[in-house]
């Protein structure tokens, strides 16, 4: 009998074992060997023959002095920092407005979480849509402000950067606000109503009672985010295609460019192979640390 | 709990005007969609939120049937493209759904697989950027390139992460009685799960699976490394939408875009329920 369970679990694993393996490993060491060399898919060599463009660790030593790279990790971090943050905040503020029953709940819901299910690549045509100078964005500022307002939003290095960033938010604040509010809901009810007898004003209830409730619950929504904006790249693409020049380069967009364009494949494999390693550490330290 | 009326009317504009925020990107685009390509560009007072002579032209230009207006005419229609969506999201959830399944049924009653619920959440951690030129070169080398079956096994395996986790949790919270009862009966175990569990457990295996075509149906990135021509997607064909000659067809590309944006909308909609638990990786139930 046990035997039998074994046997079928091991044959029910194995497809996604196999379909694990294939992507990881066989990559992993393909990158790792690519990497150690000068090839190109424009070198007319296939890649096995790679080795003849041996060159140790010189793309390692490039990675460490392309500053292109590190300013392209650091405009990642900076949409990170701004973005999730923002994100959050909205999010939560939002879900503390569906916490108990209203007219119209269902509907507003609905509504306000279809963002993140429009496909990012269109997402990312609608607000470059948006953001035209002529657009719809400028015309609602010139009412609001009442002179004509024409920034042009996509073509300003700044307000690009701006323009990608609220795109992102559009998108992915709904996701914030669909984690927190199901984890507002968990909190029991009964420990706020003892709260509130005590005579505990809301935002005292909310910091002592519900916040560190919501602890876990928080965390997996902020990792989720951190994850999904380090690799942006759709909506972003679309709008600016990382311009104007490098203004909006993130580090995917980054990659794809040197890899498309450039075709520079043995220093592309070098830099993911870094990026990998940095980010598994980086993994199981925070494994390590939800552990605890 | 009675709420204070300003404390009513300051939630209900707050939510007005977040839904106001949500949905002006959306019908702009639908307003787009409908618009004669002499409104395409107006600007300042010309500017018009509804199209003042709405028409179908924009989707008669992407299906083909040229229009005077639009003087270029397109390589290939939306057809193909739609279809190719269709068919490497479709067949890659399948695919996933398939693996994944049979793998957190593994995992849930034998324990087998271990290792597998933190190497599924490591795959999804890697921006696909990184992972994506090895792949592109074994792709070359078994003329893989540019299929819809090429770009379908890397749906599969992308989005093998959701449909394990999700179908795990799912398998977790099942009762065990009834397959205990079969047992007893003189099933054989792969029995149970054939007959018993998977016909039982059809809602959830249902709505991961729409999660997943969900996931899949959304990809950009991944289409446009690996399709050029024949099988590019919607979303890659609809970036190729523009030419030297007319700069952006913005009515074409914004028809299309809506085209595109209709599934996953409406199946979101569908699978609301499950959103959190699968968004989570299960952590998260509603």
């Amino acid at each position: 009998m046990k035997d039998e369970s074994a046997k079928l679990g091991f044959r029910l694993t194995l497809p996604a074992q196999v379909l694990v393996l294939f992507i990881s490993v066989f990559p992993l060491l393909m990158q790792l060997y690519i990497s150690l060399t000068d090839w190109s898919p424009l070198s007319g060599q296939s890649w096995t023959q790679a080795w003849t463009m041996w060159n140790t660790f010189a793309n390692y030593s490039d990675v460490i002095h392309d500053s292109r790279l590190w300013a392209a990790l650091g405009r990642t971090a900076l949409i990170m920092a701004v973005c999730v943050p923002v994100e959050f905040l909205l999010g939560l503020g939002l879900a503390t407005l569906f916490m108990d029953d209203f007219p119209g709940k269902r509907v507003a819901y609905s509504i306000l979480i279809m963002p993140m299910m429009v496909v990012p690549a269109v997402a990312g045509y609608m607000f470059y849509m948006l953001f035209q100078s002529g657009g719809p964005v400028n015309d609602i500022l010139s009412r609001l402000l009442g002179h004509p307002v024409t920034l042009a939003w996509l073509s300003d290095p700044r307000l690009a950067l701006v323009a990608v960033m609220t795109a992102d938010i559009w998108q992915w604040t709904p996701l914030m606000f669909l984690i927190l509010l199901a984890g507002l809901v968990g909190v029991p009810d009964d420990q706020i109503k003892a709260a509130t007898l005590l005579g505990a004003g809301p935002v005292h209830r909310f910091i002592t009672i519900v916040l560190p409730r919501m602890k876990a619950i928080i965390g997996i929504a902020l990792a989720i985010r951190v994850i999904e904006c380090f690799k942006i790249f759709d909506t972003l693409f679309i709008m600016t295609g990382g311009g104007p020049g490098v203004a909006t380069e993130t580090i995917s967009v980054y990659i794809y460019k040197i890899a498309t364009q450039d075709l520079i494949w043995g220093y592309v494999a070098a830099i993911a192979l870094v990026i990998l390693i940095v980010l598994s550490i980086a993994c199981v330290w925070a494994l390590k640390r939800m552990a605890k | 709990m009675t709420r204070s009326l300003a404390f009513m009317s300051f939630r209900y504009a707050a939510i007005l005007l977040a839904i106001a925020i949500v949905l002006v990107p959306v019908l702009w685009m639908a307003s787009m969609a409908f618009k004669p390509i002499e409104e395409w560009q107006a600007t300042g007072a010309d500017l018009t939120w509804i199209p003042r002579a709405p028409t179908l032209d924009n989707f008669r230009y992407i299906f083909g049937r040229s229009t005077s207006d639009l003087i270029v005419t397109l390589d290939k229609t939306a057809l193909k493209p739609i279809l190719a969506s269709f068919l490497s999201a479709g067949i890659g959830t399948i695919l996933a759904m398939t693996a994944g399944t049979s793998a957190a049924y593994g995992l849930s009653r034998f324990g087998s697989g271990a290792n597998l619920p933190l190497a599924l959440v490591q795959l999804r951690l890697f921006p696909p950027m990184a992972v994506m030129t090895p792949v592109m070169i074994m792709w070359a080398f078994l003329s893989f390139t540019d299929s819809w079956w090429g770009l379908a096994l890397v749906y599969g395996i992308v989005t093998l992460p959701f449909a394990f986790w999700l179908m795990k949790t799912f398998f977790d919270d099942m009762p065990k009685e009834i397959e205990e009862a079969a047992l007893v009966e003189g099933c054989s175990r792969g029995r149970v799960f054939l007959k018993i569990t998977l016909p039982m457990m059809r809602a959830p295996l249902a709505s991961a699976a729409l999660f997943v075509f969900i996931l899949n149906w959304s990809d950009y990135l991944i289409a446009l490394l690996l399709t050029t021509k024949q099988w590019v997607t919607i979303p890659v064909y609809m970036a190729s939408l523009s030419s030297s000659m007319t700069g952006q067809l913005y009515g074409a590309k914004a028809a299309l875009g809506l085209i595109a944006a209709v599934p996953p909308v409406v199946l979101g909609v569908l699978i609301q329920r499950h959103l959190v638990r699968g968004l989570t990786f299960g952590a998260l139930k509603q």
